[in-house]
């Protein structure tokens, strides 16, 4: 039996040998142009639908303005690498850089929180703004979890609920990260609350639908 | 003649340009390495099966390796991944009633299976335990585990699920 079983392997790498054709390794810089594109068109799309901030068009963006987006990029490109290099399997590498970014974004909605608790209230979280913030950064993110998911598929992520949160905090941040552009609001509260439940929900169904796209 | 890693290294960046002799050679040497990775996890009447996927899985996916990091490490990753596979197959097979004249001629697999999974659950705190056995493997409903256990409903739940987690950590680290 055993033999019978050894030789269906042979017969098996003879098939495979004979199906052999050059494919070059795959190249993550592409991914990575591909997630910077899918942002790219978001940021435009969201421009000519709605608009810019008038302090950034008029070159002089707010301090707030200039840390949110900057730790949403970070964040962004941080777990889009992390996303982005799951496709190549590898024992024992340790990717775990995006953590720290994800942390350092968090200090958004904690430090709301930490405002809220000193002063016993929080201000209106402004619903009407908050939800096309969420609507818009969801959009945004499905066309970059969309260009991660393509790559993914033609990889092989052996971890597939790793990738799928990996997607959806990297979608979610760069959607956000395309909202910014445009979102007028600089209060704490607004982006503790509205940017963390917009990235956070991408991340829930990045986790939910990524696994069954990519799984081989 | 065992090769090393950089010889399978080059051999695989070979057979990426699309040079046939190294990628035989190579997968020769994969089907030995695979043999030896599964013989300590599956029974024996599995692993020329998972030792097949496992090489059609490396033929599929062979753009995914990286020429400038080593190759084992990355055929270990496709392994495991075909390891767990087979695992929830198993466990499937496993609680699936059969017909009593399919069920009896070869349950060296689910037993085999259930041995490596009764090993993992040792490890596992025992309410976490008992609560994955009796729902996931004995096929209990909820409430008659909450019965067995005089754990609460939600208990149980919560139980299964960081017992199912920490499982598959185990078997990620493995």
């Amino acid at each position: 039996m055993n033999e019978t079983r050894h030789m269906s392997a042979e017969r098996i790498i003879d098939g495979l040998v004979a199906d052999l054709v050059a494919r070059p390794p795959l190249r993550p810089g592409r991914a990575m142009m591909g997630v910077a594109a899918a942002t790219l068109a978001a940021c435009l799309v969201l421009a000519l639908g709605l608009g810019v901030r008038a302090d950034l068009l008029g070159g002089r963006p707010s301090a707030t303005f200039l840390l949110r987006e900057g730790l949403l990029a970070l964040m962004g490109i941080a777990t889009g690498l992390a996303a982005i290099a799951a496709a190549r399997p590898a024992v024992g590498a340790d990717r775990d850089g995006w953590k720290w970014a994800t942390g350092a974004a968090a200090l958004f909605p904690l430090a709301a929180l930490a405002r809220a608790l000193m002063n016993g209230t929080m201000p209106a979280l402004q619903p009407e703004s908050g939800l096309l913030c969420l609507g818009s950064s969801l959009g945004s993110a499905l066309a970059v979890g969309t260009a991660i998911v393509l790559w993914l598929r033609r990889g092989a992520p052996t971890s597939l609920a790793r990738a799928g949160w990996l997607t959806g905090l990297a979608a979610g941040s760069l959607g956000c990260f395309a909202y910014g552009m445009r979102c007028p609001i600089d209060s704490i509260y607004y982006i503790g609350f509205w940017y963390s439940l917009s990235t956070l929900t991408a991340a829930v169904i990045g986790r939910i639908a990524v696994p069954r796209l990519v799984r081989w | 003649m065992e090769a090393d890693d950089t010889s399978l290294s080059r051999l695989m960046a070979l057979a990426q340009k699309g040079d046939r002799r190294a990628y035989a050679a190579l997968l020769e040497q994969c089907a030995r390495w695979l043999r030896r990775f599964y013989a300590r996890r599956v029974p024996p009447s599995a692993l020329e099966d998972l030792v097949q996927e496992s090489l059609m899985s490396v033929h599929r996916k062979r753009d995914s390796f990286d020429p400038a990091r080593p190759f084992l490490p990355w055929l270990a990753a496709i392994a495991r991944y075909r390891w767990v596979d087979h695992l929830r197959r198993v466990y499937r097979l496993d609680e699936t009633e059969l017909p009593v004249e399919i069920a009896c001629p070869d349950e060296g697999d689910a037993i085999a299976a259930k041995v490596s999974i009764d090993r993992l659950m040792a490890m596992l705190p025992p309410k976490q335990a008992d609560a994955i056995r009796l729902v996931k493997i004995e096929g209990l409903s909820v409430d008659e585990a909450c019965a067995r256990t005089g754990q609460s409903e939600s208990l149980v739940k919560v139980n299964i699920h960081r017992g199912l987690k920490k499982l598959s950590a185990m078997i990620g680290k493995a």
